[in-house]
């Protein structure tokens, strides 16, 4: 390829016609010849409209980020205190009803899953030699105030059948359980893995359980067969609610 | 005295002619195929717009299925429009400012074809069904290694050249071009190995998502354009810049504040919950380094009013600069947590911003370059202004009604999305118009570029006009419709006497 310098330098050789050459130069480098020069000399003042309008695009920044909540607190994922707000129109208030023995074990189902899988099993079965099974047990499905002591306080030494598991010992389930939990897991585990007692066992029910627990005689220790059979063969204190009633699933309270 | 300057004037002619030269070939690669993808990418457009509104046309064909064609479309404006002209304007200029002629241009034609043999089996890929539905990386994840490898052969001689520069001042234009330069690589790497070598959450994987798709906006195609607007404007104007020290504070502004931006768009998702506010804030804030800018560029060039309105490049320039203006209100009142940002997360209006920015601002702006640049390095003036004109104002009215259209349809449709106890098809019904007027539009961008593309294709050729006169968009009934007819040279037979 040529080099336009070739060109450049037309007094090299005499040969050369050095006008023509000259404006051959002329030609080639037309376009690059106009244009002007950079300069970076301009020193204007900047228009206080400019600024003013930067500053109060800068202000609406600061207002956005004002509402950010504590920056880079990676564990926050919504705002500190946020409650969902009802939909527009109003049609939306808070989550649809539930028949009563279908929320309570939904609930329950969870905190199956949470603190009672690890050893009776998904399917509520145990392993037959560590842990019992909860399927057809007396101490669930008899008296709800059995089974309640028992979750609530754990049990040590022989159980319903009189056979002793593993080494003899269930730690406490109580430690952080509303009222409403522990009747969503008792109602769970009365009515599922083959138990159908059909009953609810109701907040209210679930209340006095936990008061019950608190108030015995050895409170803070493991309940044993005997205790349970002398002291809590009974149903808890409580209305019953019907299976069918319509009931919040988030709080359990009947609902219209 | 004055024949001593006049000589350095000549000499520096001879520099420049010498640098134009030089890298005439992969300049000139770079910018025709960077048209003929963009052409490509406005059928596409056309094709999947038509689609929002009337689901039936095309439909017997799988490889234009709205999922494709939309992304395709996308994709080929990015990577192969908007990627390819940034190219060609950065080797050029940043040539032309360390005032060196380029001593790779065969090597930058190579990685160019390579660039685009990678976009092309990506946008194939897309349409056969292989996108990875990540927006703006839909390519099949086997192309980034190859863009990325092309992308460093073809930019680093220009940064070897600024390394070996004669002493002297930076440029306004050399800060925007290098950050671009080294922040897009910085953005692609990141994304590309967050989303495809070691995918982690994929929650934040949209959001990683999210922070590409903006820092490729505000992270390169935003100080591409606004490096090769501050050239441009004093060049063809020969006035300073308005207020240097305005548009280094514009420099040093976007680069702090743009990084921040993107991750607005998952506002409400499960992730920390002061990411979605500092990244709209962040793109509220993009109203301060893109204001001041264009309000410095329009104050340097609005002096001379004539010649913006007679000069192509000046004419693309500003209108460039005028669509950074709407684009800059666009980021403040589109961003607006718990106001507007409900409304646009999720609908059409996102598109619309990204359409305004792509082509509204950036495209125009590589539009004036390419008028500036194009008759330099092949040494021909353009054929026609008529075609100029055509491609100017069916580009503006085109891209001022998708973006208006688009935003506002995007709003209203954002509305109906908003009430969620309507059925889905209400949102879609509110966007229907909308949508057939952005098929039309965008058919007569189609057109316009369409001119363009042939236009650039007869440059290409050296089919140019032989002459010293440049082609003015002078109206009136004098002369000829292509120029003022110049002193033909014919190889220097003729010596230019008459001027």
């Amino acid at each position: 390829m040529s080099s336009p310098n070739q060109h450049s330098k037309p007094d090299l050789d005499e040969t050369i016609n050095v006008t023509r050459a000259h404006g051959r130069v002329a030609n080639e480098s037309a376009a690059a010849a106009r244009e002007k020069h950079l300069s970076d000399s301009g020193h204007e003042s900047v228009p206080l409209w400019v600024i003013t309008a930067c500053g109060v695009v800068l202000l609406i920044a600061g207002g956005v980020l004002g509402n950010a909540g504590t920056l880079f607190s990676y564990n926050n994922t919504f705002r500190e205190g946020y409650v969902r707000g009802t939909a527009p129109g109003g049609s939306d208030s808070g989550p649809e009803a539930k028949a009563a023995l279908a929320a309570f074990s939904a609930k329950g189902s969870k905190i199956y899953s949470a603190k009672c899988n690890g050893c009776h099993g998904a399917d509520g079965k145990g392993d037959g030699a560590n842990y019992p099974s909860l399927v057809g047990s007396a101490f669930v499905i008899e008296e709800s105030q059995k089974f309640a002591m028992i979750i609530l306080n754990g049990i040590q030494g022989p159980i319903s059948t009189g056979k002793t598991y593993g080494a003899g010992i269930m730690p406490p389930q109580g430690a952080g359980m509303t009222p409403e939990d522990l009747a969503g897991v008792m109602t769970y585990v009365r009515n599922n893995f083959g138990n159908s007692t059909g009953d609810v066992v109701t907040v209210e029910m679930a209340k006095a359980a936990l008061d019950l627990s608190a108030s015995r005689e050895k409170a803070g220790q493991s309940v044993t067969s005997e205790e349970i059979l002398a002291k809590h063969k009974v149903m808890l204190p409580g209305e019953q609610m019907a299976p069918d009633m319509m009931v919040n699933p988030a709080t359990l309270a009947p609902m219209e | 005295m004055s024949s001593e300057v006049s000589q350095n004037l000549e000499q520096d002619a001879v520099l420049r002619a010498s640098i134009d030269r030089s890298l005439r070939h992969p300049v000139m690669f770079f910018l025709t195929s960077g048209a003929a993808w963009l052409a490509v990418s406005i059928i596409l457009g056309v094709i999947s717009s038509a689609k929002v509104h009337s689901p039936g046309f095309l439909d017997g064909c799988g490889w234009l299925t709205y999922g494709r064609t939309q992304a395709a479309h996308v994709n080929a404006l990015i990577y192969g429009w908007g990627f390819q002209a940034a190219f060609g304007v950065i080797v050029w200029m940043l040539s032309r400012l360390s005032r060196q002629e380029c001593r790779a241009s065969g090597i930058i034609l190579t990685a160019g074809h390579v660039w685009n043999f990678g976009v092309s089996i990506g946008i194939l890929g897309i349409l056969a069904g292989y996108g990875t539905g990540m927006p703006w990386m839909e390519f099949p994840s086997f192309c980034w290694p190859v863009l990325l490898l092309s992308y460093f052969a073809i930019v680093v001689w220009s940064l070897v050249q600024f390394k070996v520069r004669p002493e002297g001042h930076v440029y306004i234009s050399q800060w925007y071009l290098m950050a671009a330069m080294i922040w897009f690589p910085w953005v692609f790497i990141t994304a590309n190995v967050l989303l495809h070598v070691i995918p982690g959450n994929p929650v934040m994987a949209a959001g990683i998502n999210a922070w590409y798709k903006s820092s490729l906006i505000f992270l390169f195609f935003t100080p591409v354009a606004l490096g090769t607007a501050f050239y441009l404007v004093p060049k063809v104007s020969g006035r300073p810049i308005f207020s240097y020290s305005l548009a280094q504070f514009g420099f040093w502004a976007l680069a702090v504040i743009m990084p921040w931006a993107g991750m607005q768009k998952l506002t409400g998702a499960p992730i920390p919950y002061f990411i979605p506010y500092l990244g709209a804030a962040a793109t509220i804030m993009f109203f301060v380094p893109a204001f001041s800018a264009a309000v410095n560029i329009l104050r340097t060039a609005i002096a001379d009013p004539e010649l913006v309105n007679h000069s192509p490049t000046l004419r693309f320039t500003m209108a460039g600069v005028i669509g950074l203006i709407v684009m800059a209100v666009a980021a403040v009142f589109l961003n607006i947590p718990g106001k507007t940002l409900e409304f646009t997360q999720f609908s059409m209006s996102g598109y619309g911003f990204e359409i305004l920015a792509i082509y509204g601002f950036f495209s125009f702006v590589m539009f004036g370059a390419i008028y500036f640049i194009v008759p330099r390095v092949t040494r021909r003036e353009w054929l026609s202004r008529r075609l100029i004109k055509w491609h100017f104002f069916l580009s503006v009215y085109g891209i001022v009604f998708i973006a208006v259209i688009a935003i506002f349809g995007g709003v209203q449709q954002g509305i109906g999305q908003e009430a969620f106890d309507q059925p889905w098809s209400e949102a879609a019904q509110r966007a229907f118009p909308y949508a057939v007027f952005i098929t039309f539009v965008w058919f007569f961008i189609m057109l316009s570029n369409v001119f363009f593309f042939l236009h650039l294709t007869v440059m290409w050729l050296r089919l140019g006009r032989r002459s010293t006169h440049p082609t003015l968009l002078v109206s009136g009934h004098h002369g000829s419709p292509h120029g003022e007819d110049g002193d033909i040279d014919d190889a220097g037979s003729i010596a230019a006497s008459a001027h």
